[in-house]
């Protein structure tokens, strides 16, 4: 903390009142320009890249050796990639929503999280998208999904769920990048104007494309931004019902029902907010971002998640109702099972990780420690994939024949195709808190105005 | 041929940028611009662009086309190319065909978009003349720069001294072509 500087509190402003100007191009770009890179970043990208490596290895094993290497077999046809396929596009759809519907509405927080939350979006978004890819049996003819009919004569079933999917999908990651890279031109041609190595010079000079910051450019830049923002936001909600229309549209009694794509998409931001919180916690604190990402920022996220886990809380009850309202008795089975049959220790797991443990940010106390922070997002993102999973798989064990009824035991694969994944996003992760800036500098520079009025960048060095 | 590209001043606050290009305005001057690190309101106010109503135009029409683009796709691979009777369910499945239709209509609107918005300012354009100005490396940190481009008709170097002056300019400087 910087001498004489005042305490910001969890009530307090959304950045240090001392900031100007000079102080957050400074702050922000010596990070990724001056600063040596730090020992904890190596530990984590190696940590990281060791998962992706072994990513690498498991999706050739899988390609060489087929979806026979998981434990996925007749009934459990599905397992883990599903499961990982939507969790990993939920934690994604957080991230966007965080950006785009709170910059819609005006939110003055949202500028410190964005980057950080939009990097997320793509690092898990890349996770998702090999999830189909994986989990089709025969990768190699992936192409088949596209609509043209070259392959003989054919089109794709353009009513099914999961071709919506693969649109949706694929959609979702083009626009997550352009969004995403639209953010980050003004800061990289700050980058390009404060760099001081050639290498620098160049990398981020290119990024920029060129950006001078005029005012007629800005005009444009403010106006794409915001049609952007506000077609992202409602397209986040699509993808993610889409996903849940997946399994509304099959006919197995725990999947067949009209309720999941709020559900579905209620847990994505669950999630997305967990993971978003878990990764600001500890890089606020790495990188001494504590002035420009402040409690108030925690404060903010660990109120919306407990919001969003209380609604979670209410499509958890929804679920269990249904089947006792319709009365199907394969629902009935299927929920019971689901509950307290192979799979209910996941069942409840899921539920004291996501409903339980999370009331405890009623507490300040507990909002305003930072390791129990840290832990209850973990245990949100842990849980999600909980829920996840036991909705993927005691649905299919438990079908409408008894005599079909079977169990899923996941193999060394499956686990390292989730933890791989899991290596690849935080790699991508990490190489984006070392090359690009991980907060947003010229939207922050927006609120130091507001706060300030037009003398904001005076009191820098001149 | 004019020797300089034009006449840039510096300043501290956006305010006083503002102001100057107010008076710029007023007096007539064409080709000049406002320079600062980020989107802000008296800036925006004070210069005149047709811009982002161009954009968000553009931006709309690209979500009409990308929808209907979408949902022909779908028609045409499902009722006309390739007809396919399952249970006699009709071929032109609207409401089966709004999803992807929507996404593909999210797509057209971003990526129009963002290429509207760097066709509009010119990018991407590595090096840009206005580059070679004094201290311009701070118009993306903390400074404010108005430039007047020799090329306007009204160009009068002493007359836009004065006005950068009048405003408190850091420095004013002439910027080589």
């Amino acid at each position: 903390m910087p001498e004489g500087a005042v305490e910001l509190g969890y009530d307090g402003p959304v950045i240090g009142p001392e900031q100007d100007f000079s102080s957050v191009s400074a702050t922000l770009s010596d990070l990724v320009l001056e600063r040596p890179t730090p020992r904890w970043w190596y530990v984590g990208a190696g940590i990281s890249a060791a998962g992706l490596v072994l990513f690498v290895i498991a999706c050739v094993w899988t390609f060489v050796g087929g979806v026979g290497v998981w434990g996925v077999n007749i009934p459990v046809a599905w397992g883990f990639a599903l499961a990982n396929y939507v969790w990993w596009i939920g934690i994604a759809s957080g991230g966007t929503f965080i950006s785009s519907l709170f910059y819609l509405i005006g939110s003055d927080w949202r500028n410190g999280v964005n980057r950080t939350a939009e990097t997320m979006t793509l690092c898990a978004a890349a996770a998702a998208g090999m999830m189909p890819i994986l989990h089709l049996g025969r990768q190699g003819l992936f192409y088949w999904l596209f609509p043209y009919s070259t392959v003989m004569g054919v089109w794709p079933q353009f009513l099914s769920p999961l071709l919506w999917d693969f649109f949706a999908l694929l959609c979702y990651i083009l626009n997550s990048i352009v969004f995403w890279y639209i953010g980050l031109v003004p800061d990289c041609a700050t980058l390009r104007d404060r760099a001081t190595k050639r290498w620098q010079q160049i990398f981020y000079g290119i990024l920029a494309l060129g950006w001078r910051g005029s005012g007629r450019d800005w005009h444009g830049y403010k106006a794409t931004y915001l049609v952007m923002a506000g077609i992202m936001a409602p397209m986040v909600v699509s993808v993610h019902s889409i996903v849940g229309l997946d399994f509304a549209a099959g006919l197995i009694g725990g999947w067949h029902s009209t309720q999941w794509p709020p559900y579905f998409f209620i847990g994505a931001l669950y999630s997305g907010w967990a993971v978003v919180l878990a990764l600001m916690i500890p890089l606020r604190r790495f990188y001494s971002l504590e002035r420009i990402v402040t409690e108030r920022h925690l404060d903010v996220i660990a109120k919306l998640m407990l919001a969003t886990g209380l609604m979670l809380a209410y499509c958890y009850l929804l679920e269990a109702m249904e089947p006792f309202y319709t009365g199907d008795p394969t629902k009935v089975a299927a929920y019971m099972g689901s509950a307290f049959g192979h799979y209910g220790a996941t069942f409840w797991a899921r539920n004291t990780l996501n409903i339980f443990i999370p009331q405890l940010l009623w507490l300040p106390l507990v909002r305003r420690n930072k390791i129990a922070l840290e832990l209850i997002s973990i245990g949100i993102v842990a849980g999600m994939w909980i829920e996840r999973y036991n909705f993927v798989v005691s649905a299919l064990a438990q079908d409408y024949m008894p005599s079909k009824w079977g169990w899923f035991g996941a193999t060394f694969w499956d686990w390292a195709i989730l933890i791989g994944s899991a290596g690849m996003a935080m790699f991508g992760f990490f190489a984006f808190i070392r090359l690009l800036p991980v907060v947003s500098m010229f939207e922050i520079r927006e609120i130091i105005h507001k706060r300030r009025g037009s003398d904001a960048s005076k009191g820098g060095r001149s | 041929m004019t020797k300089f590209y034009g006449l840039i001043g510096e300043f501290r606050t956006s305010g006083e940028a503002a102001a100057v290009a107010r008076e710029l305005r007023e007096a007539g001057f064409a080709r000049w611009d406002v320079y600062g690190p980020a989107p802000l309101e008296d800036i925006e106010h004070a210069t005149p662009t047709r811009r982002g109503i161009v954009i968000t135009a553009i931006m709309v029409a690209a979500a009409i086309v990308g929808a209907c683009w979408g949902y022909f796709l779908q028609y045409w691979g499902a009722v006309i190319d390739f007809p396919i009777n399952v249970g006699g369910r009709p071929l032109n499945g609207w409401p089966g065909f709004v999803p992807s239709a929507w996404e593909i209509c999210a797509l057209f609107t971003v990526y129009f978009g963002f290429f509207a918005f760097l066709a509009s300012c010119r990018l991407p354009r590595l090096h840009q003349p206005i580059f070679a100005a004094p201290h311009f490396e701070r118009a993306t940190q903390d400074r404010f720069f108005v430039c007047v481009e020799a090329a306007d008709a009204r160009y009068d170097a002493a007359r836009l001294r004065e006005i950068f002056a009048r405003h408190d300019a850091v420095a004013t400087s002439e910027v080589p072509a």
